[in-house]
């Protein structure tokens, strides 16, 4: 008897448990309803992927035709993992030395004026050449760099400058007169889209091999002659720490992608970590 | 309807020994030789009317009954059924005719595009004359971040499942220690206390150690006391999976790439034993690929989907490759240490590394001359 009670008991729970099972699947709640309104337009917030390093270039995903991305983002780091097409947002890159060879427009860049946000401003608001009657711009006079607490506040890396370990200093890259602008050999301005020919001056074995597609990257048409967008320097490298800190590698750490599917039965990996012959 | 099936057949049965010998009037024609000179390509070898050919054409008729049968089972209302009986009857990709490819590339789109929702290509582009892929990898640059792993699953249409044996992944990136010389270890090894035998640093990851760990999961990459090594099909060009598959529906293309003719493909699995580059795998359970996450651009020696039973590996991007796109690991190597390019054309990427860096084969000593290059600066 005592036994048929106990049975009861556990049916009346389960029935009572299935019914507020069913009854939170149907969204009576107003609340509920304007939540789950909410979410699909949560998810077409559009997403954005870095393609290199964090912090250099990005695409924002979009459809280029039903089913067919410009980019596919991965889920865990949010880089770029795959291209729809690999000239989005592109432009001609220019005139580059040694490539005149190459049909007009077969070589495009993603501009990187776009993501430096203080570029609109450094040639207009601060180093505009002109500056008060009262205080004229001067040039300074050696190339001891000075601290400039405003120059550090907008730019942190400036405080600890790594590229070159001392022997360069700021205007070695930047122009003196036009800050939205490199400086070459000559004196002459080069566009923050076209670093390499700034980068060329030290690193001339490095720009060779980028030049023939053996350093950097390359996508688009593989042949020779083909329309591709190259990656330039700074995509990649930080300029102003090229080597990051102490690490001395030439390129930022960042997160993995998740690791291949484990055997069957195997719970963990910690076997790889070890050497079991003995001696 | 087994009339018209059958007048198709023999149709196409009059017209091959037809082809051959106009293909052939080019070559000498005062040539009296009883063999003809033997062909790499399996379409343009010169057939002799012998006993096997009769007793083949006999099999044929007798099989061309059975397509009769086929042709029956087309009256059913299950589309896909036909398309699969179909399926079952045709040739080795290397065998078809252009017209028997245009067939095969019809119905599977057709299945494709039925089963995945969205309109599916099958490409049967062959190889372009002239062309010879080449890969190369920068091992110095390599940080072991693998997008280009998961790159290569987003376009090959991967089985991405969750179960044991529905996760097929074609690169692998090994993880390899990089430790130090130890002075305390100086006194262990064999005869004890001496070491001479059996150094002390024997055993330990001093320098480098050759056991990698494919499971490696830190927080960020590259890690300083670790180096990367990638490793996926290197088409070889002396292939020893292609050597041993018995029903040859693995086999290297003109321009390069290993491929594999899934619907031939009997799943025996004695490719990936032959294989020293652990490069093939096998579709153990029915491959799990959502609609959505589909690429409906594929080759149909590529990246269409596969089956149950067959082994797939990697073809360089063929759907791409042969349309003169980088492959997809290329083009998301963060740090740019994976190249492609023309192996005949002197002045394409390959080429130069070949030429200005320092480069190696792995697994050099067993002669399989492989198309895929490490090298370092």
């Amino acid at each position: 008897m005592k036994k048929l009670a106990i049975y009861t008991v556990a049916l009346a729970l389960c029935g009572s448990a299935l019914y507020t099972a069913f009854a939170a699947d149907q969204p009576t709640d107003p609340a509920k309803v304007a939540a789950a309104a909410a979410e699909p337009a949560k998810e077409k917030e559009p997403l954005v992927c870095f393609e290199g390093r964090k912090g250099a270039t990005e695409i924002t995903q979009r459809d280029l035709k039903p089913g067919w991305p410009n980019v596919k983002c991965s889920p865990t780091t949010s880089a770029a993992l795959w291209y729809g097409d690999p000239y989005e947002g592109t432009v001609p890159m220019g005139k580059m030395p040694q490539l005149e060879n190459l049909p007009e427009g077969h070589a495009v860049v993603r501009p990187r004026s776009e993501k430096l946000n203080l570029l609109a401003m450094c040639g207009t608001a601060c180093h505009n050449g002109v500056g008060p009657k009262a205080n004229p711009p001067t040039l300074p006079k050696d190339k001891k760099p000075i601290p400039i607490p405003t120059m550090e506040a907008m730019y942190p890396d400036s405080k600890d400058f790594q590229h070159g370990r001392g022997r360069i200093w700021c205007l070695d890259c930047h122009h003196t007169t036009q800050r939205n602008k490199l400086v070459d050999h000559f004196g002459d301005p080069i566009s923050f889209d076209q670093p390499q020919l700034l980068c060329g001056k030290c690193h001339g074995d490095k720009l060779r091999d980028w030049r023939d597609g053996i350093h950097g990257k390359r996508i688009g048409d593989f042949t020779t002659g083909g329309k591709k967008r190259w990656f330039v320097c700074t995509e990649c490298h930080n300029p102003h720490n090229v080597q990051d800190g102490a690490r001395n590698r030439g390129f930022a750490q960042l997160q993995p992608e998740p690791s291949p599917q484990l055997p069957r039965g195997m719970k963990d990996a910690k076997h790889e970590k070890v050497h079991p012959i003995p001696h | 309807m087994l009339g018209p099936a059958r007048s198709r057949f023999m149709e196409d049965h009059t017209v091959t020994p037809n082809e051959t010998p106009s293909a052939s009037a080019g070559q000498e024609p005062s040539c009296t030789c009883p063999t003809p000179p033997a062909s790499a390509n399996p379409a343009a070898a010169v057939p002799k009317t012998t006993r096997r050919d009769f007793l083949k054409t006999g099999g044929m008729l007798s099989l061309s009954s059975l397509i009769g049968t086929a042709a029956l089972m087309t009256q059913s209302d299950d589309a896909n059924a036909a398309i699969e009986w179909a399926e079952h009857f045709q040739k080795n990709y290397r065998l078809m005719t252009d017209k028997e490819k245009d067939e095969s590339r019809a119905r599977l789109e057709k299945r494709y595009s039925a089963e995945y929702g969205k309109e599916v290509k099958v490409d049967t582009t062959g190889p372009q004359p002239g062309m010879l892929m080449g890969y190369a990898l920068n091992i110095r640059k390599c940080i072991g971040c693998r997008r280009c792993v998961h790159a290569c699953v987003a376009e090959n249409n991967q089985s991405r499942g969750a179960k044991p044996g529905e996760k097929i992944e074609w690169i692998q990136v090994l993880r390899m220690e990089r430790g130090k010389f130890e002075k305390e270890k100086m006194d262990h090894g064999y005869p004890e206390g001496l070491g001479i035998q059996v150094g002390g640093n024997a055993y330990t990851p001093s320098g480098q150690v050759l056991e990698g760990e494919y499971h490696y999961q830190p927080e960020a990459v590259p890690e300083k006391d670790a180096t990367y090594m990638p490793i996926a099909c290197m088409q070889c060009e002396k292939p020893p999976c292609v050597k041993v598959c018995p029903v040859r529906t693995t086999y290297r293309e003109a321009d390069g790439p290993v491929v594999i003719d899934y619907n031939w493909c009997i799943g025996c699995r004695m490719c990936m034993g032959a294989c020293p580059y652990w490069a093939r795998r096998f579709n153990v359970a029915n491959p799990v690929l959502p609609k959505e996450e589909m690429n409906p651009v594929t080759h149909y020696l590529g990246n269409r989907p596969r089956m149950r039973g067959v082994v797939e590996k990697c073809h360089w991007c063929l759907q791409r490759t042969r349309h003169n796109r980088y492959p997809a690991c290329v083009e998301v190597c963060p740090v740019g240490a994976r190249k492609f390019g023309n192996l005949l054309d002197p002045e394409s990427e390959v080429s130069k590394i070949l030429e200005r860096k320092n480069v190696f084969r792995l697994k050099a000593e067993l002669n399989t001359f492989p198309k895929f290059f490490y090298f370092y600066d």
